[in-house]
């Protein structure tokens, strides 16, 4: 079976083929095409059925990770879209949580306010009221309100609908009735409830929710409708799955229907491939760190878990997203990031980024802002006739003139300016490591970090020896891990309902009824996609909290019907969950099993294991000797380094840092006092033989 | 001159920024009320052993972690004063007004930390609790306290841990004296939990730096920002600058000594510092808890007003919080009056007064920087709902929004808390899920916006309808003075408290109602302010103009006759 997993970033569109028999890889790069992505897309996966000598027609599935969602919001290009809410609640979204961003600031803008989702002229109220505990209904929907509001809305231009009413979750009654009348009156427009994305309760989160879904739905909608006709066109008659936030893919239809799935595609499949990557050395504990040249991408997986955010930690451009999504922290710093001394004499790198237009000076392009770029390569860490495989040279002395602009600033020598860019930006880089991992209760210490993207393998060792990490993982090709990530997934969808019970009074046939019910609906969804009940598994949890708490924590809950015994099973899990998140519990506190959750996963083929290519040597592998410049115990000093080609080091066989490996898509720097190995898989762990 | 490198300065202000951070993100997850865990109002910081401030936890509100330091120097100097010795594995709780504590209901936590046996730091959270056992329930709208002994029970320096050992009879106290007690003690031991994460960082952070640099650093830090704002301070004009304002005080009492007070402020800028003076502000109140602690409230106001304007975040990027952004900046408040009152003059509600104060400064500010303040803003109101559920009382606090004047260049902030307030409000669904009330409205004013190029923030509508019997208290201001419009834009709304009964009758209420009892059915209706325009509304574009209108905030007639924009039938506007 042949899959093809194609993932679209800024600059490139990365594609990988695999056949699952045969265990062929073919892996291609064609450039994003900004204005219609669906247009590289075509033009990759036609050439890569060419590389790999098969025709279009014999690949099963086409795995996609795109931008489209995340760039409509981020560029703030959506739909012209409306809103039918309560009488009395018109401005929600406007209000939000009346928190301000900043606290010291009399300038800030309000994401929800200066760039409005939805214009108030066009956020409608109709009578209707839904109450706890249980969603009964005290004002009943008034039909013909929803039915004025929609002609209203048709009139005003708007193209896409979001109707959100109060305590949703608990009766979805009122939302899908107003539904079906907007989708009467409207035909053409896009429609969506926030009961039907994520019925749980805090409503400016769940109608942001729905905003930003019915913001971008248009546009998500009518490109996955015209790339996959665009495939049959090229005789690709398999299917079109497009990755979700939460880590898993969804079929064509369900992203259509639910868009705002897709508003963390990109950077999932990255978590996804890291883990294959680590599982294939042999790793579950890891945290995924991938470096391009503005952000930086962090994902953790814990025992082989990858971990997801809490309900209340997501949010794109501002705006809160109330979806289950891999835990994926951004923060400014990469290849590109600018160094610079500001107006009170601090160092500063980052989170501004040259980007990759102007780009570092060392690019030649007109850049003149110190970069971390330009600072590897006056350390001799980034080989100028070496970039990309030697297809594009770099201009060191370009790299070292702004570094010593800045040196003369800060009034540091050259080198230990340039390694300073480089220490900040990876204690920057350490900080965004511990906060993700010890506020949760998560020891770094155990884990292994996973370098991906074109700068992770320059900056991972070091960024790993401040967390006392110790060890690296460099995957066979860091720079198309998130392509790679796409063919070990499964499909995946979620349901949650909202319970708010307490320990001692629950209600069990309430919750065998509803994760029955949550589940038959998932079922129902699978089955609409085609996917045999026999390859589909799930999975339930309880969001818990101690009552009074405002934040919960995911526990399992057993399989089978609920009783006593599974409840208190449930309520230890959670006191344990408490302890390691908090460093305690309250075992004899009430507490309150706020959600129910369950996770449906259909079964994909999956990307067989990697191999390293037999036959390398040390002596094959090695390029030169030249000098890098490292900071070891303090001192900082020159070292004559050995200069590797990756693709011919030898399998299982140490050698010791200082050394620079190459290839293709990175550069990999191994410190003095680290070794490195090739995996039988394919991978590069370097280890730190002496930790500090 | 700098004591260590630039990237070593860079490297150890991330650390601290991590570690106040993790404070901050497990207090509000572990925490039991609204208040706390909603509303975020809770502070997390670290000091140096004589409580200079090194960091502050971005999560935390501005008025729970500014004062963090003066709790610190008053704990130090009680101990003192008593001859107690300060041990490792002590825990301190202290919440005295007159001794850095902003008001009673903020608790704090405090861990000093100790190096090789030394006292290198302390990791402090504070943060307002439910309940403080003051005269009636609830911890706002205590407005009819006539001392502080009323206001609460009072901690100066009270050792809850001991070397490491529980002192029980402390907590026992607390127990029998707190109302809701379940919940404040959860809150309470949730801060001491924070508290000692963050000291445990500050040890990892001197066990990978060592001791002597990260003090270096911590110096270094501190004369950083200091020296952003003394830069940003020598860039203004010499010179006086005056304002005030009036704050509502109890427009129901019939001595006018209480009503209608002034604020006032003099900005004093004299090269690279400025000095605050508050002389002119009405005499303290002695009987009624709106006077406002010099150390914990006015000085957090005035620290804060002054870095938003001249260190503005969404201009200048971040500056780190530190001592050194307090050192260019000396305030003068004579002693007994509003500003620095006389122990044992009540200050338990001196929330709005102090933000009044804020906005004052701000006012005084802008004579000097037009374009970097806003109009001035609507203030906010605390209520404070509480019954009893088969013997046990429930409480809930709600911080209710004021708004933003307009900016040069933009419209004022609708709907959000203000100045040195920056809670969040509770889900409507979150509300009716565990309290017995129903929100029937939450939206903005309409016909309520203040006329200016860049018009003024809008406030909001909220009605609350109680579904049992139960109490109510507020703490307000602003219903009878309206914020300030600038540069010609036009003052902004006032706002206002209602009660509707069940049998219909209506009463206005003032800004301040201490503990009154209501039935089911009632309703309470509270209009927020709208904050003040900026500039002449007749050079506000007629695109905008035509916007509002479509928005629903004003009517075509209040366009023509507020902005002289008349809007024709496919909606564009034209001045006439």
């Amino acid at each position: 079976m042949i899959t093809v997993g194609v993932d679209v970033g800024g600059t490139f569109t990365d594609l990988v083929l695999a056949n699952m028999q045969t265990a062929q890889q073919v892996i291609h790069k064609v450039p994003t095409t900004p204005g219609d992505p669906s247009v590289g897309v075509l033009q990759g996966v036609s050439e890569l059925c060419a590389l790999a000598r098969v025709t279009p027609s014999e690949v099963r599935y086409v795995l996609h990770g795109t931008t489209t969602a995340t760039n409509a919001v981020l560029e703030h290009k959506g739909a012209k879209t409306g809103l039918i809410t309560n009488d009395g609640f018109r401005d929600i979204l406007h209000i939000a949580r009346h928190q301000r961003v900043e606290h010291y600031s009399i300038q800030q803008d309000l994401p929800w306010q200066a760039r409005p989702l939805i214009e108030r002229a066009h956020r409608k109220t109709v009578p209707c009221r839904l109450i706890s505990p249980d969603g009964a209904e005290l004002v009943p929907l008034d039909e013909e309100a929803v039915r004025r509001a929609a002609r209203e809305l048709a009139v005003e231009g708007v193209e896409s609908v979001a109707i959100c009413f109060l305590f949703s979750y608990l009766n979805p009654a009122h939302e899908d009735r107003a539904a079906a009348i907007v989708r009467a009156e409207m035909p053409g427009a896009f429609v969506t409830t926030s009961s039907s994305l994520s019925p749980q309760f805090r409503e400016f989160e769940r109608f942001t929710t729905a905003a930003l879904s019915a913001f971008i739905g248009p546009k998500v909608g009518s490109y996955v409708a015209a790339l996959d006709a665009a495939l049959k066109q090229i005789g690709v008659t398999g299917e079109l799955r497009i990755m979700s936030s939460n880590g898993g893919v969804a079929t064509a239809r369900m992203v259509t229907e639910k868009p705002a799935l897709t508003l963390m595609s990109g950077l999932a499949a990255g978590v996804l491939g890291g883990g294959w990557v680590g599982d294939q050395a042999g790793r579950n504990r890891l945290i995924t760190f991938d470096i391009g040249g503005t952000s930086a991408d962090i994902g953790i997986i814990n025992d082989g878990q990858i971990v997801e955010t809490d309900a209340r930690s997501t949010s794109i451009a501002g705006f809160p997203l109330l979806m289950p999504m891999l835990d994926i922290h951004t923060i400014g710093a990469g290849g590109g990031s600018i160094a610079y001394v500001d107006e009170g004499g601090a160092f500063r790198v980052g989170p501004q980024s040259a980007g990759a237009s102007p780009g570092p000076a060392a690019y030649g392009r007109g850049g003149d802002l110190p970069t971390v770029t330009d600072a590897n390569i006056v350390l001799g860490r980034l080989m100028p006739g070496d970039f990309l495989g030697g297809a594009m040279k770099l201009d060191a002395t370009a790299a070292e003139r702004v570094i010593a602009t800045l040196a003369a600033r800060l009034g540091l020598p050259l080198l230990d300016t340039a390694e300073g860019v480089l220490t900040i930006l990876n204690a920057n880089m350490a900080n965004a490591i511990r906060s993700r991992t010890l506020q949760k209760g998560i020891d770094p210490r155990g884990f292994a970090l996973v370098a991906m993207g074109g700068a992770g393998p320059l900056h991972a060792a070091e960024v790993a020896a401040m967390l006392a990490i110790p060890e690296v993982i460099v995957p066979p090709f860091p720079g198309i891990t998130s392509a790679m990530g796409l063919l070990v997934t499964d499909l995946k969808y979620d349901a949650v309902r909202t319970l708010f019970q307490t320990s001692g009074q629950f209600n069990l046939s309430r919750i065998n009824a509803d994760l029955a019910a949550m589940q038959n609906h998932l079922a129902g969804r699978f089955a609409a996609d085609r996917i045999a009940p026999d390859a589909v598994s799930y999975a339930r949890i309880g969001d818990l909290r101690y009552v009074g708490q405002g934040y919960e924590l995911k526990v399992p809950i057993p399989n089978g019907s609920v009783d006593d015994a599974s409840m208190a099973q449930v309520l230890d899990a959670f006191h344990a969950a408490h302890a390691a998140e908090y460093g305690h519990a309250f075992p004899q506190n009430p507490v309150e099993v706020v959600n129910l959750r369950v996770v449906g996963r259909g079964a994909m083929p999956r990307l067989t294991p990697g191999r390293a290519a037999p036959g390398g040597s040390l002596e094959l592998a090695l390029i030169r000797h030249s000098n890098t410049v490292f900071r070891v115990s303090g001192t900082l000093a020159s070292y004559p380094t050995a200069i590797y080609q990756r693709a011919s080091l030898p399998l299982s066989q140490p050698f010791s840092g200082p050394a620079i490996i190459l290839q293709k898509d990175t550069t990999t720097a191994v410190p003095p006092g680290w070794q490195a190995e090739v995996h039988p898989a394919g991978s590069l762990i370097l280890t730190q033989k002496v930790l500090p | 001159m700098t004591r260590i490198d630039p990237v070593t300065a860079a490297v150890i202000q991330g650390g601290l920024d991590t570690i106040a951070l993790e404070m901050g993100h497990k207090l509000m997850r572990m925490s039991y009320s609204s208040i706390i865990r909603e509303s975020e109002d809770f502070g997390a910081a670290l000091t140096d052993a004589t409580g200079r401030q090194l960091c502050e936890c971005r999560l935390s509100t501005p008025l729970q972690s500014g004062p963090i330091p003066g709790y610190v120097r008053n704990i130090l100097s009680t101990l003192e004063a008593r001859g107690e010795t300060l041990n490792e594995g002590d825990v301190i709780m202290h919440n005295d007004p007159y001794g850095g504590a902003s008001h009673g209901p903020d608790v704090a936590f405090a861990v000093p930390v100790f190096h090789e046996g030394t006292l290198v730091g302390w990791s402090v959270t504070t943060a307002h609790h439910l309940d403080i056992g003051a005269l009636s329930p609830g911890s706002c709208g205590i407005v009819d306290a006539v001392d502080t002994y009323a206001e609460g029970l009072q901690f100066k320096a009270i050792k809850v841990y001991d070397a490491g050992r529980r002192v029980d009879p402390v907590w026992h106290i607390l127990r029998a004296n707190i109302r809701a007690p379940e919940l404040v003690v959860g809150d309470m031991e949730a801060q001491v939990k924070a508290s000692h994460i963050g000291a445990q960082g500050m040890l990892a952070l001197i066990a990978q730096h060592g001791l002597t640099t990260l003090q270096a650093a911590a110096d270094d830090l501190m004369d950083y920002s200091e020296r952003r704002l003394r830069a940003a301070i020598s860039a203004l004009p010499d010179g006086d600058y005056s304002a005030s304002t009036q704050i509502d005080g109890f427009l129901d009492d019939p001595d006018p000594g209480r009503s209608n007070l002034t604020i006032c402020a003099t900005v004093k800028v004299r090269g690279d510092a400025l000095t605050v003076d508050l002389t002119g502000t009405a005499p303290q109140v002695p009987d009624k808890p709106i006077n406002m602690p010099l150390v914990g409230t006015v000085d957090c106001a005035v620290w804060l007003t002054v870095r938003s304007i001249l260190l503005d975040a969404a201009v200048v990027g971040p500056v780190p919080q530190n001592e050194g952004l307090t050192r260019p900046i000396t305030i003068v408040a004579p002693l007994g009056c509003l500003a620095n009152p006389i122990f044992p003059a009540p200050v338990i509600a001196r929330f709005c007064s102090g933000n009044a104060l804020a906005d004052t400064v701000m006012k005084a500010l802008a004579l000097a920087v037009p374009q970097q303040v806003s109009a001035g803003i609507g203030n906010l109101r605390v209520v404070a709902l509480s019954g009893l559920n088969h013997g046990n009382h429930w409480v809930h606090m709600e911080i209710m929004e004021g708004s933003y004047g307009g900016r040069f260049g933009k419209d004022g902030m609708d709907a959000v808390d203000t100045l040195y307030a920056n809670t969040r409000n509770n889900p409507v669904e979150d509300i009716e899920s565990h309290v017995p009330l129903r929100i029937e409205r939450y939206e903005l004013r309409e016909e309520s916006m203040a006329p200016g190029a860049w018009r003024g923030g809008i406030g909001t509508i909220r009605e609350f309808r109680f579904l049992a019997d139960a109490g109510f208290s507020i703490e307000g201001d602003g219903h009878a003075h309206a914020p300030w419009g600038f540069q010609g834009g036009s003052d902004g709304h006032t706002a206002s408290l209602t009660l509707v009964a069940a049998d219909g009758t209506v009463r206005a209420l003032p800004s301040k109602v201490p503990y009154a009892r209501v039935k089911a059915g009632d309703r309470l209706i509270a209009v927020g302010p709208s904050g003040g325009g900026y500039g002449d509304a007749s050079l506000r574009a007629t695109a905008l103009v035509a916007r509002d209108v479509a928005d629903g905030l004003i009517s075509a007639a209040t366009a023509l006759r507020d902005f002289g924009v008349t809007i024709h039938k496919d909606g564009t506007g034209e001045r006439v």
